[in-house]
């Protein structure tokens, strides 16, 4: 008994012991772990601390050595023996006397002046005194005291002055007796400087202490401790390109105008701003953090975030790039997506389509529409051939039509009117914007259709009609009205209709059938079903918007605008930002990763893919584009910026200033609305960036030319050559091109008696005009105007003008051609070009070579003279 | 140099060291006695106990093992307290600082989670224990009566905590919990025969419980309060009773023979 007591007290004891040395090493390992282990950017900061170190005094040596080099020793002896000269005649006895007696003197003027100081302060504070009581009581006595003070403040303002300009004198001797040992002393200072200054920058870094860095951003409560482990992030210059200690890539755009102090990093970047314990962490690449770390290009999406209108803005081209997608497949058809809602529709008008194409290649589209064209940017729908029937038949119905399909190629048209059309196709450069055959279609913004099958598609009679007047079937169309004869669409159509055939086509041309009603409704259904109002017009549709689900199950399909709740797809508004949590997956959950981008990425992939009864139909993006859309759909989140952080757009700020945008008015509207200038330039704003920026058009440009350029673009346009891309911005480069002939001047605008010439003209000479060009340039009588000619040739060629621009056969081809610019250009405009041609076009190339005025009046001068066939 | 009984001397015969410890302790029977009938802690401690009654595969020691974690849990939970805000924008990122920056907060924080649910367990299993030996019978029914309402404390704070950490796990299990809660008969405003008290859902007892009509700040604050002072207080207590019954039942039940 007593024995196996003492046996399990000695197990007890081996227990305890066992226990207490587990509890011992857990306690030694908690500690080690909390100093180390869940602290790693101690090493970094040390690591980089070393770096640092290494990297200052191989500058320090480098100083050192060049300190010595360039014989700094004996210069700096040089100077001390000077300094030791220079102070031993400072201490002569002489001197030294004046010096002593220089500042009693400068001591008694001074204390002298303080006194007269406080005394005026002192008679000034009265005077206010007296005038608070004589401004409430009005009494005549405070008035003559406030009189007799003004008098003595005026006195003594007077002795303060004179006190104090004595003491200037004073002073200024005083500086002449020391200022030679001052001067060397400096200088001495000087040369050491440079070396101490690099030794004390080695110390003071070394004397950085390892802690945790962060950047709190109080009022959204946001700590980014980023930089603990990032150290050298928005250092000055490179330490190590070596993770994590490198600089921010292009800093001087991103970090020079969003101060990480104030901005952070994760308002960008995202990821767990707060979290330093790992990499994966701090990156946010774990489960349950949604907001995975955006690197490299992903993370211009964040731009969007505060930046209302990045149209232009540097260090976001990829994005500004993939924003584009939205538009070209336009998205906001379906989706509501803040910043589209006045966006237009993105497919063409419907309403009368039955007149317009045939019925086969209806089908055959509806089905496959990238059967027709790889390019084509309708969606698939997935129809079966019932379906699209359905459809086509509504459509036709609609129309007024039957079922029928036009052959034009039963009719041959003679070649001579073949040969019209064809030249009259090169000469309106219908190529600039449409394809035909694998080529052309260089302005890619406007989406002009692929023509090269268009004559299979179409019929003659609609396309005679439709080139003659396209707003007449499709208002707010982005085809120009070309002023052509009906002679000359005639020959475009036979010319159009017989070269651009579709050889392939499977389709045969159905014979005219009476379309049965149960089809048509059949085919409206489905309309509504898939939304297709939503990008087309269509007749019975127009202000149709949305398929409400919910509300379809009590009978009502369709909703009007003014009770519109929202659109057929989901908003998008905040899809950046949406927790995965409420991201269906569905069939897809346990094959693709679970995070937001993933799931955006595979919906563009294959829209219909996550689970039975998705209705959004699969535009059959490439990689790259869903990509680039992914990017986009990214950025659109209801993250909650600090106001103080956004960038209203350009709309936003006069919407908010109450101005209403720009509009063209008058006989000008009528004329753009015609000609769609807009297309291709930019005025106020309004338009594309194909072709020059002409919203200060009417300042620029002489009145003759641009009547003469108007009239016969090909003539002058050569002389304006693009500027070659060298492959240094993103995009491609565009091909030479020329302004298609609109045979402007032929008509007169509706209304009115003026020809479509003189309202443009009378439009740039009116509204186009910047009140930063002046109309006349500043005169210099004293000399000249044969000499200042002369002068300004001298400084065309001492500058070296010649090396991009070109005047008649002399000079490089970078630069515009000036052979004829004193025909072209104001002088006005000439005269403030010289001065700051960035003012004009941010992104041009010329350099900014500092022009005196007179500098600039000669060149002006100059360059008026130069015109091709002076008159 | 003073040797060591002077020093001991020096200090213990003195004001200061006689009006903390009243009388030497000698190592006898009766000094032993005092000292635990004079101290607070020791107080609720039995002088004496049957040694069959300490066998651990009888009691498994559960409702010590439980003491223990609710110890560990009002320290670790009055140092989480310094660096908590129950405010819905600060809870998470506390939380989350807790676990990157605060020295040693991921031990903290651990320990306070998982001695949590370990106490959750640990008392099903001493109610296991007692029911499965009887120990309810009398003379202690009492005791199981507190013992009953202990756990349903237990759980309630269980229940308050989870939602401190503001993510989603907790917000969804308040969400559920209290939605639970409307569907109480009378009471909720979803509960049969509510209408005819009037119930809405700005009166039920969710809303009580909520401080308002759906999870918010309020109801943060709320089940922070509950958390750490309202149901501790009452738990004290009751365990205060519930130790004291122990004694006073007979002490800790032991195996028939």
């Amino acid at each position: 008994m007593a024995n196996e007591n003492k046996n399990s007290s000695s197990l007890r004891l081996y227990i305890f012991v066992f226990f207490s040395v587990v509890l011992l090493a857990l306690s030694v390992w908690i500690v080690w772990d909390d100093e180390f282990g869940l602290r790693p950017w101690k090493k970094f900061q040390t690591e980089y601390k070393t770096l640092k170190h290494d990297k200052l005094e191989k500058d320090y040596r480098r100083a050192v050595v060049e300190f010595e080099r360039s014989g700094g020793h004996r210069k700096l002896a040089e100077l001390e023996s000077k300094l030791d000269r220079a102070e031993g005649v400072f201490k002569s006895k002489e001197n030294q006397e004046k010096y002593a007696k220089l500042n009693n003197q400068m001591e008694a003027a001074h204390e002298a002046l303080t006194k007269s100081q406080k005394e005026l302060r002192d008679l000034r504070g009265q005077f206010l005194e007296i005038e608070y009581y004589y401004t409430k009581t009005q009494k005549p006595d405070y008035k003559a005291k406030m009189d007799v003070l003004q008098r003595s403040i005026d006195t003594v303002a007077l002795r303060v002055a004179a006190q104090q300009k004595a003491e200037d004198t004073i002073k200024g001797s005083l500086s002449a007796l020391t200022s030679v040992t001052v001067g060397i002393r400096s200088e001495i200072a000087k040369m050491k400087n440079g070396l101490e200054e690099k030794k004390d920058k080695i110390t003071s870094s070394d004397k950085v202490p390892v802690e945790i860095k962060q950047i709190h951003i109080a009022d959204v409560d946001k700590a980014d401790r980023c930089q603990s482990c990032h150290i050298g992030i928005d250092g000055k210059s490179q330490i190590s390109g070596k993770q994590p200690f490198t600089r921010h890539p292009a800093s001087f755009i991103y970090l020079d105008h969003h101060d990480p102090a104030k901005f952070g990093c994760t308002f960008c970047h995202r990821g767990q701003g707060r979290a330093t314990t790992t990499a994966e962490k701090a990156h946010g690449n774990v489960k349950h953090w949604d907001e995975p770390m955006l690197q490299g290009d992903m993370t211009q999406t964040s731009c969007l975030n505060c930046h209302g209108d990045i149209k232009g803005l540097r260090g976001a081209e990829k994005i500004i790039k993939s924003t584009e997608l939205i538009k070209k497949y336009g998205c906001y058809s379906c989706h509501k997506i803040p910043g589209y809602e006045t966006v237009g529709d993105v497919g063409p008008v419907l309403t009368q389509v039955g007149t317009k194409v045939n019925y086969s290649w209806a089908i055959s589209w509806l089905m496959d529409p990238k059967k027709y064209f790889s390019t084509a940017r309708m969606p698939k729908f997935y129809f079966t051939q019932d379906q699209a029937e359905s459809i086509a038949d509504y459509l036709f119905s609609m129309s007024g039509t039957t079922r029928h399909d036009v052959d034009n190629t039963k009719s041959k048209p003679d070649a001579k009117l073949i040969e019209q059309g064809k030249a009259l196709w090169a000469q309106s450069r219908c190529n600039l914007c449409h394809i035909t055959g694998g080529r052309g279609g260089n302005n890619v913004k406007v989406y002009a259709p692929d023509l090269s099958k268009v004559g299979s598609k179409v019929n003659k009679e609609w396309m005679f009609k439709w080139i003659k007047d396209p707003n007449v079937y499709f208002p707010g169309t982005k085809m120009p009205r070309f002023r052509f004869t009906d002679e000359e669409i005639n020959g475009l159509v036979a010319y159009i209709t017989t070269e651009y055939q579709d050889e392939e086509a499977e389709y045969k041309y159905v014979q005219p059938v009476e379309i049965k009603a149960a089809s048509i409704a059949k085919g409206k259904d489905l309309i509504q079903k898939y939304g297709c109002y939503g990008c087309h017009k269509l007749q019975g549709m127009e202000d149709m918007v949305q398929v409400a689900p919910s509300l379809r199950k009590q009978g009502v399909s369709f909703l009007r605008n003014n009770e519109m709740r929202e659109k057929i797809g989901m908003e998008l508004s905040s899809i950046g930002s949406k927790p995965v949590d409420m991201l269906d997956f569905g069939k897809l959950k346990s094959s693709i990763p679970n995070d937001r981008l993933s799931y955006i990425k595979q919906k563009l992939r294959d829209p219909r893919g996550y689970r039975l009864g998705l209705r959004m139909p699969n535009f059959r993006l490439a990689e790259s584009e869903i990509n680039e859309l992914a990017a986009v759909l990214y950025g659109f989140t209801d993250s909650s910026v600090p106001t103080r952080f956004l960038v209203p757009s350009r709309q936003e700020l006069d919407r908010m200033a109450g101005v209403p945008s720009y509009k063209f008015t008058g006989d000008f509207a009528k004329v753009i609305a015609d000609v769609k200038c807009t297309n291709c330039h930019a005025i106020r704003g309004i338009g594309a960036d194909y072709a020059p920026d002409i919203s200060y058009a009417g300042s620029k440009l002489q009145e003759g030319w641009i009547r003469n350029f108007l009239a016969n673009p090909d003539m002058i346009r050569p002389l304006l050559q693009q500027m070659p891309k060298f492959g240094l911005t993103s995009g491609k480069p565009q091909a030479k091109v020329t302004m298609p002939r609109f045979n402007l001047g032929k008509q007169k605008v509706e209304d009115t008696n003026k020809t479509d010439v003189d309202v443009v003209i009378n439009f740039f000479q009116q509204e186009l005009l910047s009140s930063d060009i002046p109309k006349e340039i500043p005169k210099i009588n004293t000399i000249g105007l044969p000499e200042q000619i002369a002068k300004g040739k001298q400084l065309y060629d001492l500058k070296g003008c010649r090396a991009c621009h070109q005047i008649g056969t002399d000079g490089g081809a970078l630069g515009p051609n000036l052979t004829n610019v004193g025909n072209r250009l104001t002088q006005g405009f000439i005269f403030k070009h010289l001065e700051n041609a960035r003012k004009f076009k941010a992104d041009i190339v010329e350099p900014n070579y500092g022009f005196t005025e007179p500098e600039r009046i000669y060149l002006t001068n100059y360059l008026m003279t130069l015109k091709l066939n002076a008159k | 140099m003073k040797s060591l009984p002077e020093i001991t001397d020096k200090v213990k015969k003195n004001l200061i060291w006689k009006s903390v410890f009243r009388r030497d302790y000698r190592n006898t029977v009766r000094d032993r006695a005092q000292a635990v009938f004079g101290n607070v802690f020791l107080h609720l401690h039995p002088v004496q106990v049957r040694e069959s009654a300490v066998k651990l595969r009888f009691t498994w020691g559960m409702g010590g093992i439980t003491l223990l974690a609710f110890i560990i849990l009002v320290i670790t939970g009055v140092v989480l307290m310094f660096y908590y805000h129950p405010s819905i924008d600060q809870a998470y990122t506390d939380i989350k600082d807790l676990e990157f920056q605060v020295p040693f907060g991921v031990i903290l924080r651990n320990l306070h989670r998982w001695g949590a649910h370990f106490m959750v367990i640990v008392v099903m299993i001493h109610m296991f224990r007692v029911f499965m030996t009887g120990s309810y019978k009398a003379p202690r029914q009492f005791n199981w009566g507190v013992g009953v309402i202990l756990l349903v404390l237990t759980f309630l704070l269980s229940f308050t905590g989870y939602l401190t950490p503001w993510d989603q796990l907790g917000f969804w299990a308040i969400t559920v919990g209290t939605n639970m809660g409307a569907a109480t008969p009378l009471l909720g405003y979803q509960g049969p025969f509510s209408e005819y008290l009037h119930i809405t859902p700005y009166n039920d007892v969710r809303f009580a419980l909520l401080g308002g009509a759906q999870v918010g700040g309020n109801a943060l604050l709320r089940s922070y309060i509950w958390h750490c002072v309202a149901i501790p207080l009452v738990a004290t207590i009751l365990m205060m009773v519930h130790f004291w019954r122990v004694r006073k039942d007979g002490g800790i039940s032991k195996p028939q023979k």
